[in-house]
């Protein structure tokens, strides 16, 4: 039975994938192959087992403070200083992400679908569109990411099939010839695009069999991988290595490729840009339902739903102070990472050897 | 509470009081007996079945006048034997509360005074002019059973329980309405419902404080999740076995009197989509019609908005042929694709609702009046150009290809808000709409359970898409669908038709 408040594994898993698939997979082609070039493959692979032991940890966390939410047992654990400055990273790294997505998709929106409308406008909808959704319960957003996962998982194959025919697959070959001191740097790179997994593991206390969480939560990420590698391998095969380190976003471009004959719809890449609204929104609807969930737990309210009009223009601002596309996916990402780094593989960490340290205490 | 008075005529005064300048309120002295025991049929003229009261209730008593209704038998409790070994009519109810008899009164019930007795008699004689059972009009089948409800609750009952025979299923009888009044039966069965939605179906029509309810949409509006939203949460059908197929799946049956239109709840997008003849079909049409509805959705509330975006933003997104065709067919238009497409579609629902309120060959006429000669003189006049025709026809054609009318209905309306997003943000405005659509069926729920199941989650693992997004031959539904969380799981146990060994 669907309690109040709950979610199911099946939910949660595709909490994951639509949360994780966003924007990432736009670039994550070219900017695993200039790290990699023919092995970029390896760093996608590598990257998307980083989160395995971070999403084990956060469920022993959940599993020694039954019932209660990731903030709360950071409330227990800490002291009320240091909780508030977790508190406020999270907080931060959230509304940057929430602003660097923002930047990013309405680029590609405006590069692909209104090339002749301000980037401040599409931005402004955007935002207001995403509130709507974040002022709901994680479990709506959990059901519509139930609704929009057949179309995150039709999409790889949508690519896989549609290119088939002009498909060159030695571009692939060869391989194995990486550089192994770039390979941490690749897999830096190719971890960014696994953002959003920390998001999920925050619902573990809600779900309806917490036993199984962790399961459905790996069985979500594999399934991202696996989505990842079919893109890379397709647009490797497409345009070869050295195109495709030049590509911005050689996923949508790859689709601007296809012309069978019979289509109703000429240029395929602007329908898919289209669809993918749906899917880089249900990213942003977590982001942004957790930082008003953080505010929450700051300011004690009693629901978050007050916190998400004063954050739209927040986020907005964010998403404006980068003057161009370049210093976005350079300075912006770059800082970001660090973020991400912290609030994904710190602040868990930290928070779950604190923990366990104190209920050894207890017991002795 | 009043109490009634040993006195006859102390009774009928007070009565008389209560329905003062009621002038179609009948009393009909009798005397019992060789005693001449003194007694009073009161019943409002047109509400009760008069040949009945005559004959069953009247003559009973007076019949037999020599018989002596002094006997100490008769005498220690008159009413009762009246009641007992006098009157023939079916249903008989002693009473003593006023209220209760006022009540009774007004739903047609005959009530029985005797002399020197606190009690009184309530004899079920209603009987009023009713349309008979005829064939629902708003979901017609090919093939299936073809009675319809009909506004008397009595006969609506009927219809369902002639369904389903089993002791398990409730009829739960309440009043709605502070001066209506209105009858409604909430029916379910028992060990199939699931408790939560039972109780939150009670809790909310027990809240209802309201003058009258005339149609069940009164009720729907008034117990529904959120009445701010365009789309039903609860549904509404006229087709007893659609009331009984829901109840076997474990839903709550509402019927309210004076009205044709039952309520069933809980509701999802699932069981909206589905039309009373799917389940009479063979499962391959049945399942190539149940996608082309989904695609019929999409069709009634984007068609016209992606004419806009295409024309206005995205010419390069069609083939290319097309766009010179489109673009030399609008040449003579002056106005721009969002005008246009606006003009057309209130036209037509100009023409729609005008078709709806006349009656059915001034109806037909307004159909070819409006549809053939304005739209082809429309282009002629080079208002608007031949596909802008097209879409209109398409858009209105999918609302009806919809199988629920409020579902439906809803689309037409929101078609509108995608037009105008259409034409301010071309197709990332309708994808935006699309998404906060989403967002909003997802919010939704009704009595508790999720509006949009089984496509968000809940019913999905089990299997509901079976019977919603297809239709699978019966032998593969042997289970209950899961959103209404019911009881009982399975509904039907292995059939081995030729495979025995």
């Amino acid at each position: 039975m669907e309690k109040k408040n709950r979610i199911s594994n099946q939910q949660l898993k595709a909490l994951l994938v639509t949360t994780v698939i966003g924007i990432g997979i736009l670039s994550l082609p070219s900017e695993v192959a200039v790290a990699l070039n023919n092995d970029g493959w390896i760093a996608i692979l590598i990257g998307g087992l980083i989160p395995v032991p971070f999403i084990m940890i956060m469920d022993r966390l959940f599993k020694m403070y039954p019932k209660k939410s990731y903030f709360q047992i950071t409330k227990e654990v800490m002291s009320p200083f240091v909780a508030y400055i977790f508190f406020i990273v999270f907080f931060i790294y959230t509304i940057v992400v929430i602003g660097y997505i923002h930047r990013v998709f309405a680029e590609v929106i405006k590069a692909y679908l209104l090339e002749n409308t301000p980037i401040k406008v599409i931005l402004i909808t955007m935002l207001v569109a995403v509130s709507y959704a974040a002022r709901s319960r994680l479990e709506v957003l959990a059901r519509v990411a139930v609704m929009i996962y057949p179309i995150i998982l039709g999409f790889p194959i949508f690519l896989l099939v549609v290119n088939l025919p002009n498909l060159d697959y030695t571009n692939i070959l060869p391989i194995f010839q990486l550089d192994i001191k770039q390979i941490p740097n690749g897999i830096f790179t190719a971890y960014f695009a696994y953002l959003g997994f920390e998001i999920t593991t925050l619902a573990f206390n809600i779900t309806e069999d917490n036993t199984k969480s962790v399961k459905y939560t790996l069985r979500g990420l594999f399934t991202v991988i696996g989505v990842y590698l079919i893109v890379f391998f397709v647009t490797l095969s497409q345009y070869g290595v050295f195109q495709l380190k030049r590509g911005i976003w050689p996923s949508i471009d790859v689709i601007k490729e296809v012309d069978l004959p019979g289509y109703f719809v000429e240029n395929l890449d602007g329908i898919v840009l289209a669809i993918w609204v749906l899917v880089v929104y249900s990213s942003l609807g977590p982001f942004f339902h957790t930082s008003g969930i953080i505010l929450k737990e700051i300011f004690n309210t009693k629901t978050h739903e007050v916190f998400i009009p004063f954050l739209i223009p927040i986020t907005f601002v964010i998403s404006i102070i980068p003057d161009n596309l370049v210093v976005v996916t350079k300075v912006m990402a770059r800082i970001l990472e660090y973020l991400a780094f912290i609030v994904s593989i710190i602040l868990p960490v930290v928070i779950f050897i604190v923990a366990y340290i104190k209920k050894r205490r207890v017991k002795t | 509470m009043e109490e009634l008075s040993k006195d006859l005529n102390t009774n009928l005064q007070m009565l008389e009081e209560i329905f003062k300048d009621v002038d179609d309120l009948v009393f009909r002295l009798v005397e019992l007996g060789e005693s001449k025991t003194k007694a009073c049929f009161v019943f409002i003229d047109e509400l009760i079945d008069g040949a009945r009261l005559s004959e069953y209730a009247i003559q009973a008593v007076l019949i037999d006048d020599k018989k002596d209704f002094n006997l100490k038998l008769f005498t220690s409790n008159l009413i009762k034997n009246l009641a007992n070994r006098e009157i023939t009519i079916s249903e008989v109810k002693e009473e003593e509360d006023l209220g209760n008899i006022i009540d009774a009164i007004l739903s047609g019930q005959t009530v029985l005074f005797v002399e020197k007795e606190k009690k009184a008699l309530l004899l079920e004689t209603r009987g009023f002019p009713t349309r008979g059972i005829s064939e629902p009009e708003s979901e017609t089948v090919v093939r299936g059973p073809r009675d319809g409800f009909g506004e008397n609750l009595k006969m609506n009952m009927a219809l369902v329980r002639r369904r389903i025979r089993d002791p398990k299923l409730k009829v739960k009888m309440k009043k709605v309405g502070r001066r209506s009044k209105t009858d409604i039966a909430i029916m379910y069965i028992e060990d199939i419902i699931n408790e939560n939605i039972l109780e939150e179906v009670n809790k909310r029509i027990e809240q209802i404080d309201i003058d009258a309810i005339l149609d069940s949409s009164t009720l729907e509006f008034l117990i529904e999740d959120n009445y701010l939203s365009p789309f039903p949460q609860i549904e509404v059908t006229e087709r007893p076995d659609t009331v009984a197929a829901s109840i076997y799946e474990g839903r709550v049956g509402i019927l309210v009197d004076n009205t044709p239109f039952a309520l069933i709840a809980p509701v999802t997008i699932g069981a909206i989509m589905q039309a009373a003849e799917d389940h009479y079909s063979r499962w391959t049409i049945t399942s190539f019609i149940r996608l082309l509805r989904i695609f019929a959705v999409f069709l009634a509330a984007l068609a016209p908005a992606f004419y806009i975006a295409m024309t206005s933003f995205h010419p390069g997104l069609i083939p290319t042929r097309l766009t010179y065709y489109l673009g030399a067919s609008r040449i003579n238009v002056p106005f721009p694709a969002v005008v246009e497409a606006f003009l057309m579609e209130i036209t037509i629902e100009v023409l729609r609702e005008s078709g709806t309120r006349l009656a059915g060959p001034i109806g037909s006429t307004i159909g070819i009046v409006g549809g053939l000669i304005i739209g082809q003189a429309s282009v002629e006049a080079g208002i608007v150009s031949p596909l802008m025709i097209i879409i209109v026809a398409i858009t209105t054609i999918s609302v009806f290809a919809l199988p629920n009318y409020e579902w439906a209905s809803g689309f037409r309306f929101i078609r509108f808000a995608y037009m105008i997003l259409a034409a301010i943000f071309g197709l990332y405005g309708i994808m935006l709409g699309i998404v906060v659509l989403f967002v909003h069926l997802a919010k939704m729920e009704s009595f508790g359970i999720p509006y949009t199941a089984p496509y968000s989650g809940l019913g999905l693992r089990e299997g509901d898409l079976k019977d919603t997004l297809i239709r699978a031959p019966l032998q593969k539904l042997k289970y209950r669908p899961r959103f209404t969380l019911p009881k009982d799981k399975k509904r039907m146990g292995d059939i081995k038709n030729g495979k025995e060994e």
